[in-house]
């Protein structure tokens, strides 16, 4: 009678063409972090963002969202990595992303359109279509530190259409290609392929100052919600209860004065 | 007898053809009709124009280089030409098509315009011996509408100096360089201004007398250039060849005719496929890589597609160049049918890069180049790449820049607070607005109704008002609300439209 390592030897080596260590339990190694250059955000997410995994920041329109990934990917072009934003709605401002700091040369801006198509119409399908496949090309090349897909303008009703075997590529050619891959979206699409989910939320009104006749908008106060995150070391950490960062962002011309 | 066993025995001999007074020849060369009349040729800037050179006839009359046009001109006979760098490249051609006939290895003389020397070791065979061959050079040249002296030697500059100072065929034999060159005026030799005249001032004339000073006293009296001069005088300066090459990036070309004529582009690509490994296993016999790829289709209808493709590093790996021409080609595919299929190769030194295990992650130049080329085809041409921002007062002014990131290095982290984005709606989406007191109120966007709580502006921007390209509008930042959800958003108004747009959202 051969023992149960015996056997389980004997399956490990006839699957070692197909299954390499089949029946070995895996080591999970925390995986590399990159700092969002937000304090109090980092200090919610023990370091920054996970590379190699999905992050997913979703939240209505102006709720910080875009700010979040333009600090995340200043700091990462900033180390010397590569960056790729995959704008699906042809919405980042260079000017913005400057100002956050991102070293301009190292990031890949990929802008979708609709006119690629023969028939134009309104339904986002061309340009999430597109955005997928760019981000499958640049997930597959490797060599970029981060990758964002801006989907922050479309509808959650069309994300929520995207099949999910995408994101399960997505997470696996992510984590092969050591890259950070970040989702921006109204909300949350990307369900169990996303190591850390995260929420935005607008936080409590920051009046537009009036230091003389005219009224000047300054800056606004946002609201960081942690919902999960699957590179915790204990299960019961994995679902400790949501935790929140507030955070703020400035206008260019408020920096200035 | 001797030089023709020289020559069998493959001792290096040298033949220099020397056409005299090239400048006036080339002139006359496509002007028939000049030759029994008397010309000087005229170079320099209009009106400092001066003589460069004057055919035999009016140099008779009393025509020298040097004299000014007003000079010329006072001679009623001699007709004078304006120097033509066309005529002179054209009969540089000429006498080179000649030389390339009695020998591969040629060089052309720097200080001499039309003057090349040739290598004519092992030549006999064809030529038969060195008497004959100069002959035969002389003749050919000739025919071919130059004057031309030709002479023979062991010593390459002893044959130099033979050319220039002796008309028609010279031979000099083998060992007897000294002896051919004894007669010689010292002007045959490359002689600097200051040496010509102290070698005038002992009354040396000859090669032959200067190659009876004593060397060392020659050396003592005009320093080491001496040294130099005594041996061309001797006939016995060495010389190292260098000869004309055919230019490699000219022969990076492979053509091929088709029997029929191809629509489709994926057969196509198995001829380019085997073109490029052709220009591939040329390049890297000289260790080098293709740097860009030039592909003409000859189409249906005598119309011409080309085609450029040039990765961002000098690349030695056909798959890779392959996909980019396909990828290239299936974006900008040619209109017609392909008749005739021309690619053209630029090589540059391969790229090499030493990668270091701590340095960030960058992504593998060739594969980038390929994972570009399909971004390209997916979303178009002027999408893809890196961002630059314009000099200019217009806000969100840039232009796209094909994406190159610089080698991996930290660059120094900025200590500033974190800027809000702007969401940039290109282009500007119009809403309708509600004004009250000249203050907008309320704004309709998207099928949505929106109250602006907040409101700053108005910011009046403009700019470009010297052209026609003018623009000016006035922008506000507003805090819109709704029922349900709330969000801040740039506005503006144009008064030349009397329309508000949506520029943008911050978020």
């Amino acid at each position: 009678m051969p023992s149960s390592a015996a056997i389980r030897l004997q399956i490990e080596t006839t699957l070692a063409n197909r299954v390499p260590a089949a029946l070995t339990v895996k080591i999970k190694h925390a995986p590399e972090l990159f700092a969002t250059g937000i304090a109090e955000v980092d200090a919610v997410l023990d370091g920054g963002i996970p590379r190699g995994c999905i992050t997913e920041v979703a939240g209505a329109a102006s709720t910080g969202k875009t700010s979040f990934g333009l600090s995340a990917i200043a700091v990462i072009t900033q180390s010397g990595a590569a960056c790729a934003w995959v704008d699906v709605s042809d919405t980042l401002s260079p000017e913005s992303a400057a100002a956050a700091g991102v070293e301009l040369k190292r990031l890949l801006w990929l802008r979708t359109s609709a006119e690629r198509k023969q028939t134009i119409t309104n339904k986002p399908w061309p340009r999430l279509e597109q955005a997928l496949k760019a981000t499958d090309l640049l997930l597959q090349a490797g060599g970029f530190g981060a990758i964002v897909l801006d989907m922050s303008d479309v509808l959650p009703e069309h994300t929520m259409r995207i099949p999910l075997a995408t994101w399960y590529r997505f997470r696996l050619a992510a984590e092969q290609a050591r890259t950070a891959l970040i989702f921006l979206s109204q909300a949350p699409c990307a369900h169990s392929c996303a190591a850390l989910a995260l929420r935005c939320e607008p936080a409590s009104i920051r009046p537009f100052s009036i230091n003389g006749e005219t009224a000047l908008f300054e800056h606004q106060q946002y609201t960081l919600i942690r919902e999960r995150n699957r590179n915790e070391s204990s299960v019961f950490l994995q679902k400790k209860p949501p935790l929140r960062a507030a955070w703020h962002a400035e206008t260019l011309w408020s920096r200035v004065r | 007898m001797a030089r023709r066993n020289a020559m069998v025995a493959g001792a290096v001999m040298y033949a220099v053809l020397h056409p005299p007074n090239f400048y006036a020849q080339a002139a006359a060369h496509p002007r028939p009709e000049l030759r029994k009349r008397p010309f000087a040729l005229l170079d320099g800037e209009p009106p400092s124009e001066f003589v460069i050179a004057a055919n035999k006839a009016a140099r008779a009359l009393g025509v020298e280089a040097g004299m000014t046009r007003l000079q010329a001109e006072s001679f009623p006979e001699v007709t004078a030409l304006s120097r033509t760098p066309a005529d002179e490249a054209s009969a540089h051609t000429i006498l080179h098509n000649v030389v390339c006939l009695f020998s591969p290895r040629i060089e052309h003389i720097e200080i001499s315009p039309g003057t090349y020397a040739l290598d004519i070791e092992g030549m006999n065979r064809l030529y038969g011996d060195a008497t004959h061959l100069a002959a035969r050079l002389r003749q050919h040249t000739m025919a071919a509408g130059f004057l031309a002296n030709v002479a023979v030697a062991e010593n390459f500059h002893a044959a130099v100096c033979l050319a220039l100072g002796r008309a028609g065929v010279s031979i000099a034999a083998s060992g007897c360089e000294r002896e051919a060159l004894r007669d010689l005026p010292v002007r045959v030799l490359p002689l600097e201004p200051e040496h010509e005249e102290t070698l005038h001032s002992w009354g040396v004339r000859t090669c032959g007398e200067l190659a009876a000073i004593l060397e060392t006293d020659l050396i003592a009296r005009i320093g080491q250039a001496g040294k130099k001069l005594h041996a061309l005088a001797r006939g016995a300066w060495p010389h190292l060849m260098f000869p004309i090459e055919p230019s490699f990036e000219d022969g990076l070309i492979e053509r091929m005719e088709l029997d029929h004529p191809v629509e489709v582009l994926e057969p196509l690509l198995f001829l380019l496929s085997r073109m490029t490994d052709a220009l591939l296993e040329r390049v890297k016999e000289k260790a080098l890589a293709i740097a860009s790829l030039r592909v003409v289709l000859h189409l249906d209808g005598s119309k011409q597609h080309e085609r450029i493709v040039r990765p961002a590093l000098p690349l030695q790996d056909k798959p890779t160049l392959l996909k980019l021409l396909q990828l290239d080609l299936e974006t900008h595919p040619p209109s017609a049918a392909i008749l005739h299929l021309e690619l053209h190769a630029q090589s540059a030194a391969p790229y090499r890069a030493q990668h270091g295990l701590f340095l960030p992650q960058a992504p593998e130049p060739g594969r980038l180049e390929v994972t570009l080329a399909q971004l390209k085809k997916l979303l178009g041409d002027e999408r893809v790449g890196s961002v630059e921002l314009k000099d200019d007062h217009r806000p969100n002014a840039f232009r796209m820049v094909p994406f190159a990131p610089p080698p991996p290095a930290r660059s120094e982290k900025q200590s500033l607070s974190v800027p809000m984005a702007l969401r940039v709606s290109r282009p500007p989406q119009a809403v309708g607005v509600v004004l009250t007191d000249n203050r907008p109120t309320r704004v309709f966007w998207d099928g949505q109704r929106y109250a602006v709580r907040e409101i700053a502006g108005p910011w009046r921007v403009s700019g470009q008002w010297w052209s026609e390209t003018n623009w000016c509008r006035e922008e506000w930042d507003v805090r819109l609300t709704t029922e349900t959800s709330e969000r801040v958003c740039r506005i503006a108004f144009d008064p030349r439209s009397r329309c508000w747009y949506m520029q943008g959202t911050y978020d």
